[in-house]
């Protein structure tokens, strides 16, 4: 029995197939949960969050159904794909609020929402409003909320959307520090080298459909088979273009409004490089690194043909 | 449960207060202060109660505003604008998976957020109804503000007792329907009006015909205007009234529960 257990778990919505008879066990320790935008991730994650009831099938987490459970919520902890907050709010004051619901004291409350903010990096600016935050603070205040209450099981929905280099790379190391400390955590993304970052363990999924479950490795000899393509939203588009021209991996170039559209034939070695001339600062402030999930559609198609 | 609705309506009422929607419907509720400044200084200039014939009293025009205007349009606005909104607010800025997906009871939610809806409401419209009292009653002759000052306290009560049954009712109708601003605002403009009118029952199933037995002014009974306000101003007994706006109350925030306890709400990424 797993962290989570799914059998012939199906969630239809109108005529609308969202996820379609998965069965599976969601073991401890950190997995990743790969697909393309539309494959169902989201639709697997509100299930295991008893969000949704399921259609057909069950869902259970930590043995128990999770739909209608509330009190599984303690030992869960959610962060959501969506960008939405109570703006008016200080990140401080609003995972302070959140872990109140948890039953806690407000100084405790408090305590707790300090811990939180600390572990994500954001104590600096915990007492500023979350309308003011960046799109990396924003991505790491939801991740705060969602481990304000130290949960045994951590969910968490495309974390590392819209971050700088830099900021993801601390994200993913705090992740696997989480994973370290004995936390089961169940992360989702369209590309396939954040999750390989985190861990080895994937659960592949298309079209509602689990396709593979298991090591990360050999899904990834398929997707560099592919080129990838990269979009960078930064202060010189056109220094950073200069820089990439330079590598033996970039395929082709062009300029996209405030941002440089890269494709590579080296992901990885491409994704290293990028993190480091961030952190370098040599060619300035790299604000957004997105990666548009046709790269995982490809090999998804791959897949489901093969 | 209770505990949590508490958590609930301290995280809400600040988001409430500070609204866009508190900005605009604070700015319909000074209507009325607007109409009584208005009046005030009409008779100031000289412009009110002029010829032979004396016009109706203060005590009269305040009954009249907070029946027309607060019983039979600020009331049922402000239930239908903030209670449909408890959870459809929720639900159109993509935050009701943080309250989701916390260790309480989904009614709890509902009832912490209408907690919050009655007190943001009260503070909206109380304010207003005391100022137009103490501007409208001195008009005219024999407006007597300390002879009619209870008439406030029980307007106040009857006011609160009203937001608190719209509440409810929207809140219901906010957690079940797609498109409850719609539904709201034909039945409290539109429905009710019309069921009032209605010879027979039909005036039961409405907020306002428990609500009119607990307005205590005196209405003018010459003319069209007097036949219309009689005409509305079919009231049930004092207890049938309050116990009907108590089930209302009690009704409606059950199924509203109940509703979001059973619920699935679908987000849009």
């Amino acid at each position: 029995m797993g962290i989570v257990d799914a059998r012939h778990l199906s969630k239809w919505y109108g005529q609308v197939i969202g996820l379609n008879d998965v069965t599976l066990a969601v073991p401890p320790g950190i997995t990743g949960l790969l697909g393309p935008n539309g494959a169902g991730k989201s639709t697997f994650m509100k299930l295991m969050t008893g969000q949704l009831k399921p259609s057909q099938g069950d869902i259970t987490v930590f043995g128990e159904p999770i739909w209608g459970n509330p009190a599984l919520y303690f030992r869960i902890g959610f962060c959501p794909e969506q960008d939405a907050f109570y703006e008016r709010m200080t990140g401080l004051e609003w995972v302070t609020a959140l872990v109140r619901l948890n039953g806690v004291g407000e100084a405790e409350a408090n305590r707790l929402a300090r811990r939180a903010l600390e572990l994500v990096e954001l104590t600096s600016v915990g007492d500023k409003k979350i309308g003011a935050y960046s799109k990396g603070m924003r991505q790491r205040v939801k991740m705060a909320q969602a481990l304000v209450h130290d949960p045994e099981l951590i969910v968490l929905d495309e974390p590392l959307s819209g971050m700088d280099p830099i900021v993801r790379r601390k994200t993913i190391r705090m992740i696997k520090e989480w994973g370290r400390q004995g936390k089961s955590i169940v992360v989702s993304s369209h590309i396939l080298h954040e999750i390989e970052a985190m861990t080895a363990n994937i659960l592949l999924i298309s079209q509602g459909r689990i396709l593979a479950e298991g090591d990360v490795h050999q899904i990834r000899e398929l997707i560099d088979e592919h080129p990838h393509t990269v979009h960078i939203r930064a202060e010189r588009t056109r220094a950073l273009a200069r820089e990439f021209l330079a590598y033996d991996d970039v395929l082709s170039l062009k300029f996209e409004d405030d941002a440089v559209v890269v494709e590579t034939g080296r992901p990885d070695i491409f994704y290293a490089r990028l993190t480091e001339l961030a952190a370098s600062g040599a060619l300035g402030v790299i604000h957004e690194v997105t990666s548009p999930d046709d790269n995982l559609q490809a090999v998804f198609q791959y897949l489901v043909k093969s | 449960m209770w505990s949590s609705a508490l958590r609930i309506f301290d995280l809400s009422l600040g988001q409430m207060l500070w609204s866009r929607r508190s900005v605009f419907l604070g700015l319909v509720a000074g209507g009325p202060v607007v109409l009584a400044v208005t009046l005030r200084l009409a008779e100031i200039s000289g412009v009110l109660f002029t010829g032979n014939r004396p016009g109706p009293s203060g005590g009269i025009i305040y009954g009249m505003i907070i029946w027309l205007i607060y019983v039979r349009f600020l009331v049922p606005v402000l239930g239908v604008f903030y209670g449909t909104s408890l959870i459809a607010d929720e639900i159109e800025d993509r935050t009701l998976t943080y309250l989701f997906t916390r260790p309480i009871q989904r009614a709890a939610v509902i009832v912490g957020k209408y907690l919050a809806y009655l007190v943001c409401t009260v503070l909206l419209l109380l304010p207003s109804v005391v100022i137009v009292f103490f501007l409208v009653v001195p008009l005219g002759e024999g407006g007597s503000i300390a002879r009619l000052f209870p008439t406030l306290l029980t307007d106040l009560g009857m006011l609160v007792l009203g937001l608190a049954a719209y509440g409810a009712l929207f809140a219901f109708v906010g957690a079940r329907l797609k498109r409850p601003l719609l539904v709201g605002l034909l039945f409290a403009l539109g429905w009710e009006p019309i069921a009032l009118l209605a010879p027979g029952y039909l005036k039961r199933l409405t907020v306002a015909y428990y609500l009119q037995a607990l307005v205590m002014h005196d209405m003018p009974q010459e003319g069209l205007r007097g036949a219309l306000l009689q005409a509305f101003r079919e009231v049930p007994p004092l207890s049938t009234s309050l116990i009907g706006l108590a089930v209302i109350v009690g009704v409606g925030l059950w199924l509203a529960g109940r509703t979001v306890e059973r619920r699935e709400y679908v987000l849009e990424q």
